[in-house]
Order: structure tokens, then C-alpha cells, then sequence
């Protein structure tokens, strides 16, 4: 039974079933929530599965249509990818969770088959090594957070939606530039055989920027993160959460990929910038959610601080190699739940008093507990203390900068984390107190307060998981090609 | 042989300066409908300088696709948003004073975009005259493997064959972008077109045409420039003509029979990749033999979801949601 279980090909089995649910869900209308409650268990034992796989195996590797690089599409999964399906999985089936109980009828029939698409685009993306298959899962992506941004109707969201749509377009052009760039200089789009042909040529240095700038933009790092807190806040809060968990974290996967495997080599000095814009994003994007008046504000804007950590790799990478990159995914994956979380939260609050204003929040404390626990125990993670999984990922990082004596940016992950206390408790105190004016409540579904609460645990419970995930993240050693570990250490 | 190349260099600038001057009066055209119709020019100049680049297959494309349905989707957009105008004057007019207050700002904006813009384009410029002169490309690899592919116009192996993993997902973007569209629970216009003579004389002349084209460009796209994207595209522009000649779906047949029909191209590729896995092949692996059959069934389907999907993009709401919403 075992043995029959590792013969099928569950990486393929991730891109085919939420696409054939997505399908499903735009022919039956009607039995939306069964349909896609489906597809999403059947998406997390594929992960499962594939785990399994890796960890016997080494990693996948599948020429699709039986035909090689260059001429084919190559599949391929390993340590990072399978980190990145398995976080996806768990948000993912969480927030349909919380989505049934959050939309009504015909919410429901119009946010299933958009959010199946994107969870389509999203494994896709985790499992393709031909740069113009990425650009096609970037598309899927992009189009399907558009449409599910605009769900949320009314000004606010068409607006953001808009812009979003945009922001979205011209950072997959510019990807597609630089894709077409490498194609005509190298002959093929393979993300391995280029690793072994680049070279620092004129041509090169243009794919790397075309290509870097579009992924900043689609990953919302400062200054490009404009489009994000308008499209994140105005969508209705599940949204929020899938957005703002796993869809920047997907173009940022593709940026430290083609990082890793294509520019690294050439291009390790240009690392600094993208520390320095860390920086900015962290302090910026910290200090603006600090001045919001909603929670739902507050909170996307927190999305833009966390965004800069994920960048701070990049700088100390140069003498750290694994550490960093192992803090950086370790933070992304924490954010992730945490982030979901947070969102679902603030969903909750929503649904309860009908606005996210943080100063009428009502001691909300002893009437919406678990929420509030679910919003706290998120926060532990962002802030960064112990146990916690952004716990894990900061002292990863704060151990990088300090073996290389970056106290600069040691200092700034110090500062990020009391300014996410600050905005945290910002919103906890009020939730303590009374409001001047009460407003009318309505209950909320405990399916939505649970969903929230254990995925908050989930960030917490991540800060014990280390031993087991890092060993997961190694297979196939995704970090070690290009670490400059072999610079440092001969 | 010298007076002919001329001639060439000499169309070759037309075409180059042409572009270069449609793009910049519709980017920088007050008027939206000029702005959309020279988007439609900026189209089919762009078809002739594919053809002069010998890609025939981006020039069908272009032509259908860039400048017709393109320019259909723009101009249906740009009714419905004149007939909002009009609705609501007071909207109309606050709008105007938005920009008047945004023109006095304009110049000085202008300029500071101006300067990293003009710094990118001399960096593309300069990255672009470094390129090799011919790319090496596969062409060799697929000429190589086209004997297996089960087609003989390499375009077509490559789209629905050795990269048919990539058609796939596009189809997939194609299905999404409607259902995106629908998502949004846009009212269907009631106002009922009523047929101007012209338009039914010409839709009852072309209609017929138009279906034989795509027949024959699906046909044709085995072993010379065509394949389903043409084919679908020109079929959808026959539906466009027929919606907007005042025909309308069947209440009966727009609920799930038109769902069915949209879901068609995608769902037989996935029925088809199925079916390779469990033959124990790797995804979308064809067998040489019984490529060339499986080919075709694709795009027939491909070429109808396509059709199905640019109409229902015209039409912009949901055919089955005229009484609900």
C-alpha cells in the first residue's frame, strides 16, 4: 500500500485537482462549499504525499509531455518547494474553512472557483522550472487575486482591485521582458540549464533588473507597495488572508529561485540594495501601521513591515549562506499563518460590531475571546517573541547579521520588533476598554473564531517545529549552489 | 534587386515610424473613442510588421486578437461607460473638475516621470543593441523532433505538443478572465438592440464566412500558420457580430449547456492529461502514432471554449442572471 502510494504523481496531482475543482465549483453552483471543501483536503494530502516522496527520493523531477530541457517543460520540487506547498495547503484549507461560515449563497458561488484558480496558479508556480511556464502561473495568479480583490464590490475594492490589476500587469511584463531576453540568449528556458550558461553580460544585467523590478512590484517591497494596503484591506477578509499570506509570499519565492539558481553568481553585490529597501519597508511599513485608525489598515500595512525582513537575506546571505536563507523562509511561513490569521481576525471583529474602527473596539476582549486570542498569539509571532515561529526566523537572522558584524541591520530587526509591539498592543488595549458609543453586535460563526485561533496556534506551535521543518527545507539542498559558502569556507 | 531592397528599407521605416506615431497619439488623445480606434490602427500596422518579420502565425494573432477582439472589447467598454456618463451628469461633472484641479499639476509631473523614463529606455536600448543578432533559439531541437509531434507547422508542435503544458494554463487564464468578469455581477444592458439593416445584411453575409474561416484556420493550423487561438478568435468575432446584431442565446441554453461549452478546451486537456498519466506515461506525453488525432480533438474543443469565451467577454454579464442579481 505504501509503496503504491509513492508511485503516484502527487506534484501533478496539486496542479490538475484544484483546477478540475475550480471547474467543478463554475458547473454546480450550487454544491460550491462540498466541491471545494473537497479539492482542498485532496490538495493537502497531495502534500502530504509528496512530502513522503521527497523524503525518500531526493527531489522530483518530471519532464512533462516525456520531453527534456530545453525543449519541454520541466516540473521540479524540492526542500523549498514542498515548505512553500505545505504552507499554502494549511492556509488554504483553513481559510475555506473560515470561508464557509464567512459568505453567503452567492458570495460562495462566485469566490470558490476564482480562489481554486489561484491555488492552482500557486502550486503551479511552486512546482514549474521553466521561466515562461512561471510567467504563465504569474498571470493565473495575478488575474484570479485581481478578481477576487474586486469581489468585495463598492468603491473601496473596485479601486483597489484596479490598481492592483495594474501594478499586476506591468510586473508580469517586465518579467516576460526579461524571460524573453534570456531565451534569446541562451536558447532555452529551463531555470537549471540556465543556472549552468549565465554569464555577466550586458543582456543579463537587464534580465535581471526587468525581472527583479517586476517581482519587487508583485511582492509589494518598499517603495513598490502602493497597490497593497488599498487592495488588501478592501477585500473581504478571507481574501485578505490569501492575498496577504501566501500571494506576496509566491512572487517572492520566484525572486529568491531565480536568485538562487540564475543571478546569484553574477550579480551577489547588487544584494546590499535589496537590504537597504528591507530596511525601508520594515521602518516605513511599521510607523504607517502604527497610524492607522482600522484594524484591517493596520494589519496590511504590518504585511508591508514583514515584506522588508524577507529581503534582509539577501545582504547577509553573501557570508552567511543556509542561515540566512532558512531564517528567511522560516519568517515567510510564520508570517503566513500568522498573517492569515490576523486577517480572519479582523474579519471577525468586522462581522461582530460591523466596522474595524480600533478606538470603538469595545472590550471585545471578554465578549469575541478567541478572536482577540487568535489576534494576540498572531502578534506574538510578528513581534517576534518566544515561542514562536517569527521567533525561529528573527534569531536565524539576527545570528546571520551578527556573525558578520551587520549590527546596522541587527539594530532594525531589533526596533521592527518593538514597533510591531506597539501596533499590536495598540489594537489589544482598546479591545480591553470600553467605547464611548456601543454599537449593535452580531454573532459570529465558531467556525470562524477557531479558524483563526488555530492558525494563530499554528505560528506559535512552529516555534517548537524547527528540528523537523529545516531538515524538510534541505532536501535536494536548494540554498547551497550558490550560498557563497564556499567563498567563506573552502 | 538594389531598387527592391530599398523599396523594403523604405516600407520597413513606414511601418517603424507609423507605430511609433500611433502609439504616441493614442496613448496622448483626449478623446477616448479616437483613442480606441487608433489602438485598432496601432493593431494592424503591428500585424504588417509581424508579416515583414515572417511570423505569420503572431500576425494572425495580432490581427484578431490585438486589433479585433481587442478593439471590440475596448469599444463595447467605452459604450457602456458613456451611457454611466450620461446617467449620472452630476458624477460626469465632478469628474471634470477632478481633472481640471489634476491639469494644473500635470507639467511639472510630466517632467519628473520623464527622466527615469527617458534613463530606462536609453538602458533598454543600449541592452537590446547588445543582444546577438539571430537568437539561437530551438528551432533546430524542434525541427529535430517535429516527425513525433504527429503535426508538420512547428508552431503548432510547439503550442500543443512540446509545450502543451503551457496552452493548458492558458486556456485556463482565458477562463478565468471571464469568470473574473462575471464575478463582478455586472447587470445585463435591457435595452434591447434593435437591428439596424446595414448590420443585419452584413452579419447575415459574414456570419457563414467567418465560420468556414475558422474552419479552415483550424484545419490548416496542422502544417501551416493557424491553430485553435486563430480559429477560436474568429469564431468568437462571428458571435460578437451576431450579439451585436441583436441576437441573444436561448434562455435554455445559457445556463449550464453554455458553462459546459466555456469549460470545453480546458477540460479536455485535463481529461487528456489524465488519461496519459494512466497510460503510465509522463504528463501530456502523446504517443507519437496518435498524436496528430489527439492534436486535432484538442484544439476542436480549445477552438469552441475560445469562441465561447471572447463572445461572452463582449457581452460582459452573465446570460443567465438577466432576472436574478
Amino acid at each position: 500500500m505504501g509503496d503504491f502510494l509513492l508511485t503516484i504523481p502527487w506534484a501533478v496531482v496539486l496542479i490538475l485537482l484544484p483546477l478540475v475543482g475550480a471547474i467543478a465549483c463554475f458547473l454546480w453552483p450550487k454544491k460550491v462549499n462540498q466541491l471545494g471543501l473537497i479539492t482542498l483536503g485532496g490538495v493537502f494530502l497531495s502534500v502530504v504525499g509528496l512530502g513522503a516522496w521527497l523524503l525518500e527520493n531526493g527531489v522530483y523531477h518530471h519532464a512533462v509531455g516525456g520531453w527534456n530541457a530545453p525543449l519541454g517543460i520541466q516540473l521540479y520540487a524540492d526542500g523549498l518547494s514542498l515548505v512553500m506547498l505545505g504552507i499554502t495547503a494549511l492556509v488554504g484549507v483553513a481559510v475555506s474553512v473560515y470561508a464557509t461560515a464567512y459568505f453567503d449563497r452567492s458570495q460562495s458561488e462566485r469566490f470558490w472557483p476564482l480562489w481554486l484558480f489561484l491555488l492552482t496558479a500557486l502550486n503551479a508556480l511552486f512546482l514549474s522550472a521553466d521561466i515562461f511556464n512561471l510567467y504563465v502561473t504569474l498571470e493565473l495568479l495575478g488575474l484570479s487575486a485581481v478578481a477576487l480583490v474586486a469581489l468585495g464590490g463598492g468603491k473601496a475594492a473596485l479601486n483597489g482591485a484596479m490598481r492592483y490589476l495594474l501594478a499586476s500587469l506591468l510586473g508580469s511584463l517586465l518579467f516576460l521582458f526579461g524571460v524573453a531576453l534570456l531565451y534569446h540568449t541562451y536558447g532555452s528556458l529551463d531555470l537549471a540549464m540556465l543556472s549552468e550558461q549565465v554569464e555577466s553580460t550586458p543582456t543579463v544585467w537587464m534580465a535581471l533588473g526587468l525581472m527583479s523590478a517586476g517581482l519587487l512590484l508583485k511582492t509589494a517591497l518598499f517603495p513598490l507597495h502602493f497597490w497593497l494596503p488599498p487592495a488588501h484591506a478592501s477585500a473581504f477578509s478571507p481574501i485578505s488572508a490569501l492575498l496577504s499570506a501566501l500571494v506576496v509570499k509566491a512572487s517572492f519565492y520566484l525572486l529568491l529561485r531565480l536568485w538562487l539558481e540564475i543571478f546569484w553568481p553574477i550579480s551577489g553585490s547588487v544584494a546590499g540594495l535589496f537590504g537597504v529597501l528591507g530596511v525601508m519597508a520594515i521602518l516605513w511599513g511599521s510607523l504607517q501601521a502604527l497610524r492607522q485608525t482600522r484594524v484591517k489598515m493596520l494589519v496590511a500595512y504590518s504585511t508591508v513591515a514583514q515584506i522588508g525582513y524577507l529581503f534582509l537575506a539577501f545582504p547577509l546571505a553573501m557570508g552567511a549562506g543556509v542561515t540566512a536563507w532558512n531564517a528567511v523562509i522560516y519568517l515567510a511561513i510564520s508570517h503566513a499563518l500568522a498573517k492569515a490569521a490576523m486577517f480572519m481576525a479582523a474579519g471577525n471583529l468586522l462581522r461582530f460590531g460591523g466596522h474595524d474602527r480600533i478606538a470603538d473596539l469595545d472590550q471585545l476582549a471578554q465578549r469575541l475571546p478567541l478572536t482577540i486570542a487568535a489576534f494576540a498569539l498572531a502578534g506574538v509571532s510578528f513581534i517576534g517573541l518566544p515561542p514562536s515561529g517569527g521567533f525561529i526566523g528573527k534569531w536565524l537572522l539576527l545570528e546571520a547579521a551578527l556573525m558578520q558584524g551587520r549590527w546596522d541591520l541587527a539594530v532594525v530587526m531589533v526596533l521592527g520588533g518593538i514597533l510591531a509591539a506597539m501596533y499590536i498592543f495598540k489594537v489589544l488595549g482598546y479591545a480591553f476598554t470600553e467605547a464611548s458609543k456601543p454599537s449593535k453586535v452580531k454573532t459570529v460563526p465558531v467556525r470562524m473564531e477557531w479558524a483563526a485561533l488555530l492558525l494563530a496556534s499554528g505560528a506559535i506551535l512552529l516555534g517548537f517545529l524547527a528540528p523537523l521543518i529545516l531538515p524538510l527545507l534541505a532536501i535536494g539542498t536548494p540554498f547551497d549552489a550558490f550560498s557563497g559558502n564556499e567563498e567563506i569556507m573552502p | 534587386m538594389e531598387a527592391l531592397s530599398l523599396l523594403q528599407w523604405l516600407i520597413d521605416g513606414l511601418i517603424g515610424i507609423g507605430l511609433l506615431w500611433l502609439a504616441w497619439r493614442a496613448l496622448f488623445c483626449p478623446e477616448l473613442f479616437k483613442a480606441i480606434v487608433l489602438f485598432i490602427a496601432f493593431g494592424l500596422l503591428m500585424t504588417l510588421a509581424w508579416v515583414r518579420l515572417k511570423a505569420p502565425d503572431v500576425a494572425l494573432a495580432e490581427v484578431a486578437i490585438g486589433a479585433g477582439l481587442t478593439g471590440a472589447l475596448l469599444l463595447s467598454s467605452w459604450a457602456k461607460l458613456r451611457g454611466f456618463d450620461a446617467n449620472k451628469g452630476m458624477g460626469a461633472r465632478e469628474k471634470n473638475s477632478e481633472q481640471a484641479e489634476q491639469k494644473t499639476k500635470r507639467p511639472f509631473f510630466h517632467g519628473l516621470y520623464a527622466i527615469p523614463l527617458l534613463l530606462m529606455a536609453v538602458g533598454l536600448g543600449y541592452g537590446v543593441l547588445q543582444l546577438t543578432p539571430y537568437a539561437t533559439g530551438l528551432s533546430a531541437v524542434v525541427a529535430e523532433n517535429l516527425d513525433a509531434s504527429g503535426v508538420s507547422n512547428p508552431v503548432t508542435a510547439v503550442l500543443l505538443n512540446f509545450r502543451a503544458y503551457d496552452t493548458l494554463l492558458e486556456i485556463a487564464v482565458l477562463l478565468l478572465a471571464l469568470i473574473g468578469i462575471w464575478s463582478l455581477g455586472i447587470r445585463p444592458s435591457v435595452r434591447e438592440a434593435t437591428p439596424d439593416p446595414v448590420l443585419d445584411l452584413l452579419t447575415r453575409f459574414l456570419t457563414p464566412l467567418l465560420l468556414l474561416v475558422s474552419a479552415y484556420l483550424l484545419w490548416v493550423g496542422a502544417h501551416a500558420p493557424g491553430g485553435a487561438f486563430q480559429a477560436g478568435s474568429v469564431l468568437g468575432a462571428a458571435g460578437v457580430l451576431l450579439i451585436l446584431a441583436g441576437w441573444r442565446l436561448p434562455l435554455s441554453l445559457a445556463g449550464l449547456p453554455l458553462r459546459i461549452t466555456l469549460v470545453a478546451g480546458v477540460s479536455t486537456f485535463i481529461v487528456v492529461a489524465v488519461l496519459t498519466m494512466l497510460g503510465g506515461a509522463q504528463l501530456l506525453a502523446f504517443p507519437p502514432s496518435q498524436a496528430s488525432l489527439i492534436i486535432f480533438v484538442l484544439e476542436i474543443t480549445a477552438t469552441l471554449s475560445i469562441a465561447a469565451i471572447l463572445a461572452a467577454l463582449f457581452l460582459g454579464s452573465r446570460p443567465d442572471h438577466s432576472e436574478k442579481i
